[in-house]
């Protein structure tokens, strides 16, 4: 994936797209956790939730941008 | 529900009252250590990624910044939309009228305007979505206008400062130390399940004072409004309340529905031991105590869903079967027979709708939910004459700067326009908006007196991060503390704060420049001044005794509704949730016990009462074949009584009470043929009646004797 990338003659950073995918990802995510109840077991749910965003940013970003 | 050590609970000490004040002490500190830590981390990063203006994202957070993370979450959602659709507007708009000023400036009122009379609908965090959306469309373009090249940069950075500010905000929230709104939701619905099935278990007299009542019909009405604004602000804080979030829909649904036909049942009762008939009274009673024992397991038990669901399906199994036994001892007269019946429809329906409620509630406080997903919504009664005043006075503020600003070719002009854009917006959805102005203009002022402090003898002396988080600490710290006070003060603490991060002056490259900043401070003031001014001149309608007159005509009309439009599952939910919105919107502006306040309950419990006989009996005519006779004479009794509402006066009243009298008569007539969908339909055409011949109703004023005397 090129570092930026042009929308309608925009450029925008290939990185704010990589966010916003994980977004919506982490969305999905969150909804189907939330159902099953799983976060009943982690200790501090927001904390778990962070992290997993920040395991799904740092993984796609690295892994589309390097 | 987290697992978060719950708080440190302060060991029993012999002095209660320093625990408690340590316990709330610490509530506030955690709130300005978090507030803190989100405004220097945001500063930070706005400075660390050269945005131009860090100012706009410590105003975002000082704004956004509340103890709950769940209101955090909500607000910032909303502000982030908000932000977003008003910078695409503010785009458009550029890109439309680049060199027609007057266009442009006008375009941009009715935007903005626009956006104030939409916040003045919504009275949840919506509002502020769309005060937002104005604002930010202001915020992007106005600066801009004399270089209009550069509006797209100016939109992106206003975008990333805010964004930058919603994330931050939202991060420390919801990360450090959460206060968590869930906890509260859970425990406020707790209780009002509870109290709801305290008081219909002690009920079991069946004779409850009329004030009594409408107290508890009050408090009621009110858990079922503030359960949906929780749900609303709950579901972005937990990803396992939003999955419940449909299910709390259905379980207020059905909380709606019990309180309905529990007060239903308690009007007709009084009604009947009010005409004296004593053996249906007693006979009711009888029907009702087996409900009351039903909710009355072992004391552990009492509030326990899972125990009680069982028992009430149970007892309204066994219903049909007393009521035959009831009816066998009656004396054999038709009109205690209709009497009899009507009372144990409504019970029976009560029943039905308490055990929903109960079972609800179990699937809620279990473990896993099963189960699919409801598609319930809660409708909003609105006022949109309220929103066209609201329109019609941002549109006129707008339009009054402009003009002025055009004319006077004053270089702070925008600077005006865009606090007036906030105040205008803000303060349009508020009871007292000039007094809200004139407050906020005092805090504010503070809090811009202060800024100039720090920006021209703390920041000059600052060589780097540190040294700045150094010099303004103590007083951002003043301002969060302020707000944790309550009372006066937390109001007073949010304006100091939004007054003192709008001014204070952290820009890249950073600026020195007092008599910029005192021409601000200067134009702003005058933005203030002039909104409260619009204010005197197109006074808010929010709270005024025309606006009241208007919500009870729109609380009648929703019978009018029940009774005219088309049938569909929704509608009977949808009356149920728009005449409570209408109804605690009223409430929350009338004094308790006031002659107002009690009017306005007697109106809202007949129209509760007849909106809901009216579609059932609707229902029960499209879903069972009656003959054409009946069925006519019902239609004519349901538009009679619609137009009873529409507009009541005494010759209205005969008229309904008559085509009643009528369509009661030709079922009576009908029902020989042994058929069970003209008894229903003759039950609710009685209880239609006998909530019109209710001389403690709102309707009592526009009987005539004559006609009530001859009963029957």
């Amino acid at each position: 994936m090129p570092p930026e990338v042009s929308i309608a003659g925009v450029l925008v950073p290939a990185l704010l797209l990589v966010f916003l995918g994980c977004l919506l990802l982490m969305w999905l995510l969150d909804t189907v956790i939330g159902r099953l109840g799983l976060y009943r077991y982690a200790w501090h749910p927001p904390l778990v939730r962070l992290a997993l965003f920040f395991c799904l940013f740092g993984a796609a970003g690295l892994l589309l941008l390097s | 529900m987290s697992a978060v050590p719950s708080n440190v609970e302060a060991a029993p000490s012999r002095q209660p009252w320093l625990a408690e004040f340590l316990a709330s002490e610490r509530v506030s500190w955690l709130f300005v250590f978090k507030g803190l830590l989100a405004m220097y981390l945001a500063i930070w990063l706005a400075m660390w990624l050269q945005l131009e203006k860090p100012t706009t994202t410590l105003v975002t957070v000082a704004i956004v910044m509340h103890p709950q993370s769940g209101m955090v979450l909500a607000k910032s959602f909303f502000r982030a939309v908000g932000t977003l659709a008003g910078s695409a507007f503010g785009l458009v708009l550029v890109a439309l009228f680049p060199q027609q000023r007057e266009l442009f400036l006008g375009t941009l009122a009715l935007w903005v305007a626009l956006c104030a009379g939409g916040a003045t609908l919504y009275r949840n965090f919506m509002a502020y979505g769309f005060v937002l959306a104005g604002y930010s469309a202001a915020i992007v373009v106005l600066p801009a206008m004399t270089h209009p090249t550069q509006v797209f940069d100016s939109a992106v950075m206003r975008v990333s400062e805010v964004l930058l500010g919603i994330i931050v905000a939202g991060v420390v929230s919801d990360a450090v130390w959460p206060e968590r709104l869930r906890a509260m939701l859970r425990r406020n619905a707790r209780a009002q399940f509870a109290h709801f099935l305290d008081f219909a278990r002690n009920s079991t007299g069946g004779a409850l004072a009329r004030g009594e009542m409408e107290q508890a019909y009050l408090r009621f009405v009110r858990a079922a409004v503030e359960l949906e604004n929780a749900r609303a602000a709950v579901i972005f804080e937990d990803p396992e309340a939003r999955a419940r979030s449909s299910r709390m829909r259905l379980l207020n649904q059905y909380y709606m529905a019990a309180t309905s036909s529990f007060q239903s049942v308690h009007r007709l009762i009084n009604r009947l031991q009010r005409a004296g008939r004593t053996v249906v009274v007693d006979a009711l009673m009888q029907l009702y105590r087996p409900i009351s024992q039903a909710l009355s397991p072992e004391p552990a038990g009492q509030h326990e869903p899972s125990i009680l669901a069982p028992r009430l399906r149970a007892c309204e199994q066994q219903q049909p079967q007393q009521i035959r036994e009831l009816r066998a001892t009656m004396p054999d007269d038709p009109v205690t027979l209709i009497e009899l019946d009507t009372g144990a429809a409504l019970l029976q329906r009560f029943t039905s709708d308490l055990r929903h409620f109960t079972e609800v509630e179990s699937t809620l406080r279990s473990k896993r939910l099963r189960g699919h997903v409801e598609r319930v919504s809660f409708r909003r009664g609105n006022d949109y004459a309220g929103a066209a005043v609201a329109v019609l006075r941002t549109f006129l503020t707008m339009i009054g700067l402009s003009v002025f600003w055009l004319a006077s070719g004053w270089s702070y002009g925008p600077v005006a326009m865009l606090l007036a854009t906030v105040f205008t917006g803000i303060m349009a959805t508020l009871p007292n908006p000039v007094g809200a102005v004139v407050n906020a203009v005092i805090s504010q002022g503070v809090g811009m007196a202060v800024a100039f402090v720090i920006t021209f003898w703390i920041l000059p002396g600052c060589d780097g991060f540190p040294t700045l988080v150094a010099g303004t600490l103590p007083f951002l710290l003043v301002g969060l503390y302020l707000q944790t006070l309550g009372g006066k003060l937390a109001p007073f603490g949010v304006g100091y704060m939004v007054g003192l991060a709008f001014t204070v002056v952290l820009s890249n490259p950073m600026v020195y420049a007092p008599a910029t900043f005192v021409n601000t401070v200067i134009a702003q003031l005058f933005g203030y001044g002039f909104s409260a001014a619009m204010f005197i001149v197109i006074p808010s309608l929010v709270g005024t005794a025309w606006q009241r007159t208007r919500h009870m005509r729109q609380l009648r009309q929703q019978v009018v509704r029940a009774a005219t439009e088309p049938l569909s599952d929704d509608l009977m939910h949808s009356f149920e949730s728009i005449s409570r919105d209408l109804f605690e919107q009223v409430v929350a502006h009338t004094r308790p016990d006031s002659h107002a306040s009690r009017d306005l309950l007697a109106w809202a419990l007949t129209v509760h009462d007849s909106g809901r006989a009216l579609i059932e009996l609707r229902q029960v005519l499209a879903g069972n074949p009656v003959p054409a006779m009946v069925a006519t004479a019902t239609r004519q009794a349901v538009q009679d009584v619609a137009r009873l509402y529409d507009n009541p006066d005494a010759a209205r009243w005969q008229q309904a009470d008559q085509s009643l009298s009528t369509a009661i008569r030709a079922a009576a007539a009908a029902q020989t043929e042994a058929h069970v969908g003209i008894r229903r339909v003759l039950l609710r055409l009685y209880q239609l009646r006998s909530s019109l011949r209710d001389d403690e109703s709102a309707l009592a004023a526009y009987q005539t004797p004559a006609e009530a005397a001859h009963a029957t």
